[in-house]
């Protein structure tokens, strides 16, 4: 071939095509915990990009409400749990610990249920129940 | 940039030393430099902008080149395959969205393969319009670096950076009512937008040497120098990659001396000073005189540090190379008047504002219709060309008012050197009084120079108003 980096080219954009043709690696429970881990590391910007257009806000303002705290993401292990219309049910268990100064909290995780939805792809946090 | 960055692109760089050769020297690093784009490019909160920012910055190179080239120097094989190696490598970055949840070379994942390639497919379409019906024309050349001065504003001004914000979090499908004016984190587009404006005024005035795109690339995004400059000259670039590689023990240790410098600089003073210098949060627990002084001064030994640093880093890695990085700062502190303060602290940047906007400014206003007294000529270029390289920074009105404190102090040190010529010529001879006069004027364009760190470090006018108050024991 004349110019074989047309074909790489080509070849690169097959195989993904190919790949966007499967599902994805990225399902609802990650996307959750990807959310969760963010949130305890109190970082905005991909808890912004992890949260549906009705979530942000109310994300933003929860993650604000530890900025005073030192955080610990501990045991985090979701799964599926059902649907609600076009969302994804997914329960999280886990604890995040909060230290400030010689005060312990631990905060369950589990008594949340996230509804997940998929916009552009990406699967995204939309509310808790 | 993080320690870790640095310490990888260090390595790389050391690699690349070690393995160079003149022959793949350009495709080696065009492989790095537009890898390094979307790998040092920060997170953003705005879904996969730190994606499509970088590819912005390729493709506006890339349209650069393509219609300040000359037209029967486009389409050659050599350029072809540039392009499409770029075109390959922003294809791998893309792919990477199939393999982690997360970014493995970008901060998050990228956008769907889709999109990319639609994305690339548009760029593509625009390239290669400009590459084949337009000629290099003044006006449509103009238009191109007006275009580049209005992104800038856009992404500098903090109301037209919140409604950026809005308008691109409506594209991505977020919510516009929890942008910021913190939202864009464009890296290096202020200084690639210095090496575009270049090469297009050069190309304007027939200096522009001949360059073939994958030069044209590392030219602009050479990513030594694309954080945080020094601002090279094309002709000066390119004579160092034309140039057979050195590889000796010796040029290895000019480029180790170099980084080990930058980050002494850098990760052990600069951010040592940090705790305790100039800052809004330092600003307003410091309620004494002498501590109020002490950070000031704190500041201005921090900013030198962190800023000659990061050349020194930038400097050795580009040694490392083979190209050599003009140099940035000269001992700036030990200066005895302000303009010898900025001939020699971010000499890069105040050269190019010269060669582009101070001279050829001074140039038109003294031979134009109407005759503009000499004085005039200097207040208007001192103050204006200091505003911009104020305004460059941000514009905020404490960027401004840095900017109108320099220039002012330049004009101010102009007429008084105007004034004072006749006695400097009468005490020519006597060497003592030179010397302490020399110390004393060191002293004192220090105190101004530290003193004008206070609108620069400082977020807003009341703020600054407070230290300067708290400075004068007020």
């Amino acid at each position: 071939m004349k110019h074989p980096i047309y074909l790489i080219i080509f070849l690169f954009i097959l195989a993904g095509s190919a790949c966007g043709t499967k599902a994805e690696k990225s399902g609802p429970v990650t996307a959750v915990e990807l959310y969760q881990q963010a949130f305890a590391a109190k970082d905005a910007d991909k808890v912004s990009i992890y949260s549906c257009a009705d979530w942000e806000a109310q994300a933003l303002m929860e993650m604000d409400s530890f900025q005073a705290v030192d955080t610990e993401l501990e045991n985090l292990a979701c799964t599926e749990t059902g649907n609600d219309g076009d969302a994804v049910l997914v329960k999280c268990q886990g604890i995040i610990k909060t230290t400030y100064g010689e005060e312990l909290r631990e905060i369950d995780l589990s008594v949340r249920t996230w509804r997940m939805i998929q916009e552009s792809g990406e699967w995204l946090v939309c509310g808790a129940q | 940039m993080s320690i870790i960055q640095i310490a990888i692109l260090c390595g790389v760089s050391a690699l690349a030393h070690v393995f160079i050769n003149v022959k793949w020297r350009g495709w080696l690093l065009l492989g790095l430099n537009i890898t390094a784009i979307y790998w040092l490019q920060p997170a953003m909160p705005i879904r996969w902008m730190d994606f499509w920012l970088p590819t912005l910055i390729i493709a506006m190179t890339v349209t650069v080149w393509a219609i300040t080239a000359r037209p029967e120097m486009r389409f050659t094989k050599n350029n072809w395959c540039a392009g499409l190696f770029a075109v390959l490598l922003i294809i791998c970055v893309a792919l990477t969205r199939f393999i982690s949840d997360e970014g493995i070379i970008t901060a998050s994942r990228p956008p769907q393969f889709g999109a990319v390639l639609a994305g690339l497919f548009f760029i593509g379409l625009i390239v290669l319009t400009f590459g084949k019906f337009s000629n290099p024309s003044k006006g449509l050349l103009t238009l191109f670096i007006a275009g580049f001065i209005l992104i800038f504003v856009f992404i500098k001004l903090p109301v037209l950076m919140l409604l950026t914000s809005k308008v691109l979090r409506m594209i991505v499908g977020q919510n516009p009512q929890t942008a910021s004016t913190f939202d864009i984190r464009w890296l290096g587009y202020s200084y690639v937008v210095f090496r575009i404006i270049h090469t297009i005024r050069d190309r304007m005035t027939g200096r522009l040497p001949d360059i073939s795109l994958q030069e044209f690339i590392n030219y602009v995004i050479f990513y030594p120098s694309m954080p945080a400059g020094p601002i090279d000259r094309m002709e000066r670039f390119l004579k160092d990659l034309r140039a057979p590689v050195t590889r000796s023990p010796d040029t290895f240790a000019i480029g180790a001396e170099r980084i080990f410098s930058g980050l002494i600089k850098k990760f052990i003073i600069a951010d040592s000073l940090a705790i305790f210098s100039l800052n809004a949060g330092n600003a307003l627990q410091v309620n004494s005189i002498v501590w109020q002084w002490i950070i000031v001064y704190a500041y201005a030994i921090q900013i030198y540090m962190d800023f000659s640093g990061y050349t020194d880093l930038a400097i050795g890695m580009a040694y490392w190379l083979g190209v050599r990085l003009p140099e940035n700062f000269n001992q700036p502190y030990t200066r005895a008047n302000l303009t010898q303060f900025w001939n020699n602290w971010h000499m890069s940047l105040t050269q190019w504002f010269r060669g582009y906007y101070f001279n050829p400014l001074t140039r038109s206003m003294k031979s134009g219709k109407i005759k503009i007294p000499a004085t005039v000529v200097v207040l208007v270029a001192q103050v204006s060309t200091m505003v911009l390289i104020g305004l460059w920074h941000g514009m905020t009105w404490n960027f401004l008012l840095w900017g109108l404190w320099h220039g002012m102090g330049m004009f101010i040190h102009n007429r008084w050197s105007d004034f004072t010529k006749p006695l400097t010529i009468k005490y020519e001879d006597r060497t003592m009084l030179k010397k302490g006069w020399s110390l004393f004027a060191t002293f004192l364009t220090f105190q101004y120079v530290a003193l004008g760190w206070v609108w620069f470090a400082l977020p807003n006018l009341d703020s600054s108003i407070a230290v300067f108050k708290r400075l004068a024991g007020l």
